[in-house]
C-alpha cells in the first residue's frame, strides 16, 4: 500500500540510469529531450532519404506507393512533433531557468512528466513500423482520407493517439514555461529586460497551450469516427471533410510559429554576442514576436485557398497573410542592423545564425508569393510549397537550432565543439540545403504535384530531382560530421565559463552549471546584464575571469527526484497503447496513471535525508 | 504586364554548361563567390524552371491560366528585387563589419525609431498593395465574362483514382459521360463543377487554370477557356492534368488530359459518341465477353444510369472482397488516347497488358482488387477471349 499512497521516500540517487530516469533538474530534462530529439531526427532524415532515392529517377518502382506514403507522412510527423518542436523545448529547458536567473523550472515534476509523454508517444508512433501499420496519410492527414473504407489499417490510429499523447506533453511544457517566466524572474529582471530568446519562449508556449487542444478535438474526432462509429468528418454519413481542415490548420498555422519562434529566439542571442553589440531595436522585435504569435491565428486558412470556401474567404486570408510578412520583416532588419558596424566573429554558432537569416529571407519571400491566392491556385500541393516549407523549417528552424547547439554546448557540457568540424558541417549543411531544396521552387512551378511517389520522363522533371537527391547526401555528411564533431569532444578541452564573452546571466556561472544554478541569485541591472557586469569590472580594472564560486549543495535546497513522472506517462502512454491493442491493456494504463497521480500528489517535498 | 514574360526563356539550354556555373572574381572572398555561385546556379535553374514541359505554369493558354501567371510574374520580380537588396544589404554587412584583429569593441548602438517606422511602412504599404490587388484578381477571375459565348458545362467527378467527365448537354441536348479524357472546345469558356465521390481529390490542368479541390458533398465551380491566339501549335492540342491531393495509393497516378479542339471537330466527337458497333463476329464475342465479366462496374453503351452509379457506390463504400465499384464509361474508349488514368498511351499492347494483369500497370486499382476476374492475380481468361474484348473495345477490324 505504501507505493500506492505514495508515502515511499523520494529517489536520492543523482546517479546513473535511475537518476535520469527520476531526474526533475530542468538541464538533465533539457540533455534527454535534445538526445530523444537527434535520434528521432536520424529516423526522419533516413526517410527523407528514402523519398530522395524513389524520386532521383523517373518512373521508379523502387518502393511502391504505399511504403512511400508512409516514408512523407512519417518524416513530417516525425521532424514537426518529434525533432523541431522538442529541440526547441530542450533549449527552453536548459536555457530559460539559467537566463532569468531561477533554480529550476515552476514545475519541476511536471517538466519531467512532459518529458516522459512525449518519449512514450513518439515510441507508441514507431511501434507502428513493427506492427507494418504505419500511418500513410501525410502529416496533415486530411479527412475522409483518413476514415474508413479509405483506410482500413491501424495506421492512422497510431497516429492519431500517440499525437495526442504528445499533444498532452505539449500543452503541460507550454503551461511550465509560461508560469515560469512570469513568476520565477530574478529581481530586476522585467519583462523588457528578457532576453529575446525567453520572450520568445513565453509567446510560443502560449501558443503551444492555446494551439494544442484545438487539434486535440480533431483529434479525439478521429479516434472516435474510427473506432466507434461518429461520423464528424464523414461525407456520406452527414460528416464534412472540410471541418477536419479547419480545426487542423486553426492548430497548424500556429504550429508553425511554434517551430519557427523559438529558433527566433536562438538567433537573437547569438547575432549579438558574436557582433559585441546588443541587439537592434529590442523591443521592436520583442513586439514583432507578439504580433506573430497574434496574427497566427488570423491566417490558417491560406492553407486552405484551393478547398473553394470562395473568393470573399480567399481575399480575407490573402490580406491577413500578406499583413504577418511585415512583422517577420521587421525581424530580419532588426537582426541585419545588429550586424551594422559591429564586429562580427565567424564562429560556428554565428554562421550557422547567419545562414538562418539569409535562408529565411528565401522562405519569407516564397511565402509572400503564395499569399497571394490567385498564383497559389498554381502552387499549392506543389514541390514550390515543399521547397518554401523546407526553406522556413530546415534554413530556418534547423540551422537556429544548429546555432544554438554550437552557442550552448560549452555552457551544457563544458566543452567545446570543434570549430573546424563546426565549419565544414555548416558548409555542407548550407550547400546541400540549397541543393536539395532550391530547385524544388522550379520543380514545383514546372507543375509537379507533391506526395506522388512517380512521376513520367516526359514532363521533364527528372534532372532537377537528381540534384535534389545529390543535395541529399551532401546534407547526410553534414550530419555525420555532426555526430563526429560530438563525439570528439569526449578529447577536447575544457573551457572557461563564459567562451563567447556573452551577455546573457547564464554564462556567469560555471560550465556545467551546478544543480542549483545560481548560488546567489542575481540583481539584474538591465538587459545584457553580464555584459553590464563585466564592463563595469573592466573599468574598475578587475575584470571578471571566474564563474560565480560554487557553494555547498546541501545548503540549497532543491526539489528531490520523483517516481511519479515517468510512471504516470508510461500509464498514459499504455492507455493509448491498449486503445491500438487490447481495451484491457487500457484500463491498466489508467489505473498505473491514477496510482501515479495520488502518489505524486501525497509525495513529500524532499528526500528524508534531506533537512530542507 | 509590361515585363518580360518568363516563359520566352524555355529556349534557353536545358544542360548545365560548365562555363556558366564558374564563379568568377578572383579576390572575392568565399562569401562572395559563393553567394556568386549560387546566383549563377539559380539563373540555370531558371532556364530549366521556364519550360513548356507537359504541366509547365509559364505557359498560360487561357485567361485565368494567364492572369495567374501575370500576378505570378510581378511577385517573382518583387520578390527578386527583395531579394538581392536584403541579402546583398546581409552580404556586405557580413564582409565589412566582420572581425579584424585589434579592433575595438564597436559602438553600442540600441536602435534608430525612425528607421523602424519607415521600414515597418514600407513593406506593408508593399504587401497591402499586392494584397488588394490580388483581391481583384480573384474576383476577376472567378466567373467567365458574361458577355461572352455561352459557356459549355461540364461536370468533373473524382474518384480513387480516376476523372470522370460529365457533359449535361455536349451540342443539341446529347449528355455524355467519359473518363479521363476531357474534350473541350477552343475559344469558349468551360463552366466546371467539382465533386467526389469518395476522398477529396484537385482538379489542376496547370495551363488552363490553377488548382481547385473536389470535395465530397460539396460543388466547386470553376471556370477556364482555351484561347486560340494562345495556342501556337495546330488543333487539336492535348494538355496534361493530374490530382493535385494527396488522394491514396495511386494519387500520383491519377492523370487526365484536355484536347482543345476546333467546335467543329468537338461536334463530330459529340455525335460519334456511342457504344462500339458489333458488326463482325470477332465484336460480337468481345461484346458477350464483356456483358458477362464487366458490366457490374462498367458501362459501355451511353451515359451511365444514375441509379445504377449510386448503388455501384454504394458497393464501393461498404467495402467487401467482390462489390460493384463506380468504374470508368468505355463507351467512346476507342475514340482515346491514353488508359489508365492519363498514365499509359492506349493501344492494342497497353490494353492487353491492362486486361491480363491491371496491378502491372496501375498499383492500386480496385480493379484488380474487385473484380471476380482478378481475385487469384492474373485475369483466368484464354488469350481468345481478351483478343475478342480488345477487337471490341477498340473498334479493330
Amino acid at each position: 500500500m505504501a507505493a500506492i499512497t505514495g508515502v515511499i521516500p523520494r529517489p536520492t540517487s543523482y546517479a546513473g540510469i535511475w537518476g535520469w530516469m527520476t531526474t526533475v533538474d530542468h538541464k538533465r530534462i533539457a540533455v534527454l529531450y535534445g538526445v530523444t530529439a537527434f535520434i528521432f531526427m536520424l529516423i526522419a532524415g533516413v526517410e527523407a532519404g528514402v523519398i530522395r532515392l524513389q524520386l532521383a529517377s523517373a518512373d521508379s518502382d523502387l518502393i511502391g506507393p504505399g511504403r512511400f506514403n508512409q516514408m512523407f507522412t512519417m518524416h513530417a510527423t516525425t521532424m514537426v512533433f518529434m525533432v523541431i518542436m522538442p529541440l526547441g523545448v530542450s533549449f527552453f529547458n536548459f536555457v530559460i531557468p539559467l537566463a532569468i536567473g531561477a533554480r529550476d523550472v515552476a514545475f519541476p515534476r511536471l517538466n519531467a512528466l512532459s518529458f516522459w509523454l512525449f518519449l512514450f508517444g513518439g515510441i507508441l508512433m514507431h511501434v507502428s513500423f513493427l506492427v507494418d501499420q504505419v500511418p500513410d496519410a501525410g502529416w496533415f492527414s486530411y479527412a475522409n482520407l483518413t476514415e474508413k473504407p479509405f483506410s482500413m489499417n491501424r495506421g492512422l490510429d497510431y497516429w492519431a493517439i500517440s499525437l495526442l499523447v504528445m499533444g498532452s506533453a505539449s500543452v503541460a511544457g507550454g503551461l511550465n514555461f509560461v508560469v515560469t517566466i512570469i513568476n520565477l524572474r530574478a529581481p530586476g529582471m522585467s519583462m523588457m529586460r528578457m532576453p529575446v530568446f525567453v520572450w520568445m519562449t513565453l509567446i510560443t508556449s502560449i501558443l503551444l497551450v492555446l494551439a494544442f487542444p484545438v487539434i486535440t478535438v480533431g483529434l479525439i474526432e478521429l479516434v472516435m469516427d474510427r473506432n466507434f462509429g461518429t461520423h464528424f468528418f464523414i461525407p456520406s454519413e452527414g460528416g464534412d471533410p472540410v471541418l477536419w481542415q479547419h480545426l487542423f490548420w486553426v492548430f497548424g498555422h500556429p504550429e508553425v510559429y511554434i517551430l519557427i519562434l523559438p529558433p527566433m529566439g536562438i538567433v537573437s542571442e547569438v547575432l549579438p554576442t558574436f557582433s559585441r553589440k546588443p541587439l537592434f531595436g529590442y523591443p521592436f522585435v520583442i513586439f514583432s514576436g507578439i504580433v506573430i504569435g497574434i496574427m497566427g491565428w488570423a491566417v490558417w486558412s491560406h492553407h486552405m485557398f484551393t478547398v473553394g470556401l470562395g473568393p470573399v474567404a480567399n481575399s480575407v486570408f490573402t490580406i491577413t497573410t500578406m499583413l504577418i510578412a511585415v512583422p517577420t520583416g521587421v525581424k530580419i532588419f532588426n537582426w541585419i542592423g545588429t550586424l551594422w558596424r559591429g564586429s562580427i566573429e565567424f564562429t560556428t554558432s554565428m554562421m550557422f545564425a547567419l545562414g538562418f537569416v539569409a535562408l529565411f529571407i528565401v522562405g519569407g519571400l516564397s511565402g509572400v508569393s503564395h499569399a497571394v491566392s490567385p498564383s497559389d491556385f498554381q502552387q499549392q500541393d506543389t514541390y514550390y510549397i515543399v521547397a518554401h516549407i523546407h526553406y522556413v523549417l530546415f534554413g530556418g528552424s534547423i540551422f537556429g537550432i544548429f546555432a544554438g547547439i554550437y552557442y550552448w554546448w560549452p555552457k551544457i557540457t563544458g566543452k567545446m565543439l570543434n570549430e573546424t568540424l563546426g565549419r565544414l558541417n555548416f558548409w555542407l549543411m548550407f550547400i546541400g540545403m540549397n541543393l536539395t531544396f532550391f530547385p524544388m521552387h522550379y520543380l514545383g512551378l514546372n507543375g509537379m504535384p507533391r506526395r506522388i511517389y512517380t512521376y513520367s520522363a516526359e514532363f521533364g522533371w527528372e534532372h532537377l530531382n537528381q540534384l535534389a537527391s545529390v543535395g541529399y547526401v551532401v546534407l547526410f555528411v553534414s550530419f555525420l560530421i555532426f555526430i563526429l564533431n560530438v563525439l570528439q569532444t569526449r578529447n577536447s578541452r575544457k573551457v572557461s565559463h563564459d567562451p563567447w564573452d556573452a551577455p546573457g546571466i547564464e554564462w556567469s556561472i560555471a560550465s556545467p552549471p551546478p544543480p542549483y544554478n545560481f548560488a546567489e541569485l542575481p540583481e539584474v541591472e538591465g538587459r545584457d546584464h553580464y555584459w553590464i557586469l563585466k564592463d563595469r569590472a573592466e573599468a574598475a580594472g578587475t575584470p571578471i575571469t571566474e564563474p560565480e564560486a560554487l557553494v555547498d549543495e546541501s545548503t540549497i535546497h532543491m526539489p528531490s527526484p520523483s517516481y511519479w513522472p515517468i510512471l504516470i506517462a508510461a500509464g498514459v502512454a499504455l492507455i493509448g497503447g491498449g486503445l491500438l491493442s487490447h481495451y484491457a491493456l487500457s484500463f491498466v494504463g489508467g489505473a498505473i496513471a491514477m496510482m501515479g497521480a495520488v502518489g505524486w500528489s501525497n509525495e513529500p517535498p524532499a528526500a528524508p535525508s534531506e533537512h530542507h | 504586364m509590361g515585363l518580360p514574360p518568363f516563359r520566352r526563356a524555355g529556349s534557353l539550354p536545358m544542360q548545365p554548361s560548365s562555363k556558366s556555373n564558374q564563379p568568377t572574381g578572383r579576390r572575392s572572398s568565399l562569401k562572395n563567390r559563393s553567394v556568386l555561385f549560387g546566383l549563377m546556379a539559380a539563373l540555370f535553374l531558371f532556364a530549366v524552371g521556364c519550360t513548356k514541359d507537359g504541366q509547365s505554369t509559364w505557359e498560360a493558354f487561357g485567361p485565368v491560366a494567364q492572369k495567374q501567371l501575370d500576378l505570378f510574374n510581378v511577385i517573382l520580380w518583387v520578390m527578386v528585387a527583395v531579394f538581392i537588396l536584403v541579402e546583398g544589404v546581409l552580404v556586405y554587412a557580413i564582409v565589412r563589419y566582420r572581425r579584424r584583429p585589434g579592433d575595438a569593441k564597436p559602438p553600442q548602438i540600441h536602435g534608430n525609431n525612425t528607421l523602424e517606422i519607415t521600414l515597418t511602412i514600407i513593406p506593408t504599404i508593399l504587401v497591402l498593395a499586392l494584397g488588394i490587388w490580388s483581391v481583384f484578381a480573384l474576383f476577376e477571375i472567378d466567373k467567365p465574362p458574361e458577355d461572352g459565348p455561352a459557356p459549355l458545362q461540364v461536370t468533373v467527378t473524382g474518384h480513387q483514382w480516376w476523372f470522370e467527365f460529365e457533359y449535361p448537354d455536349a451540342g443539341n441536348g446529347k449528355k455524355i459521360i467519359t473518363a479521363n479524357e476531357m474534350r473541350i472546345p477552343v475559344d469558349r469558356p468551360i463552366q466546371i463543377s467539382l465533386e467526389s465521390d469518395d476522398v477529396i481529390h484537385s482538379f489542376w490542368v496547370p495551363k488552363l487554370a490553377g488548382k481547385l479541390d473536389m470535395v465530397p458533398t460539396h460543388i466547386n465551380k470553376m471556370w477556364f477557356q482555351a484561347d486560340s491566339d494562345k495556342i501556337t501549335d495546330d488543333l487539336p492540342v492535348t494538355l496534361y492534368g493530374q490530382c493535385a491531393e494527396l488522394c491514396g495509393l495511386a494519387h500520383a497516378l491519377m492523370r487526365f488530359r484536355v484536347t482543345v479542339m476546333e467546335q467543329d471537330d468537338f461536334d463530330s466527337w459529340v455525335a460519334a459518341y456511342g457504344p462500339p458497333p458489333t458488326n463482325t463476329a470477332k465484336a460480337k464475342q468481345g461484346a458477350q465477353i464483356f456483358a458477362h465479366h464487366c458490366t457490374l462496374c462498367h458501362t459501355i453503351d451511353g451515359p451511365d444510369d444514375p441509379a445504377l452509379s449510386a448503388s455501384r457506390l454504394t458497393g464501393f463504400l461498404t467495402g467487401g472482397d467482390i462489390t460493384p465499384v463506380p468504374a470508368p464509361n468505355l463507351t467512346d474508349l476507342r475514340t482515346r488516347n491514353t488508359l489508365a488514368a492519363g498514365i499509359v498511351d492506349l493501344n492494342e499492347t497497353t490494353l492487353r497488358q491492362w486486361l491480363h494483369n491491371p496491378e502491372d500497370v496501375k498499383p492500386g486499382n480496385y480493379m484488380s482488387e474487385r473484380a471476380v476476374l482478378y481475385q487469384d492475380g492474373p485475369a483466368n481468361l484464354p488469350d481468345e477471349a481478351i483478343d475478342a474484348l480488345i477487337g471490341y473495345l477498340l473498334d479493330l477490324r
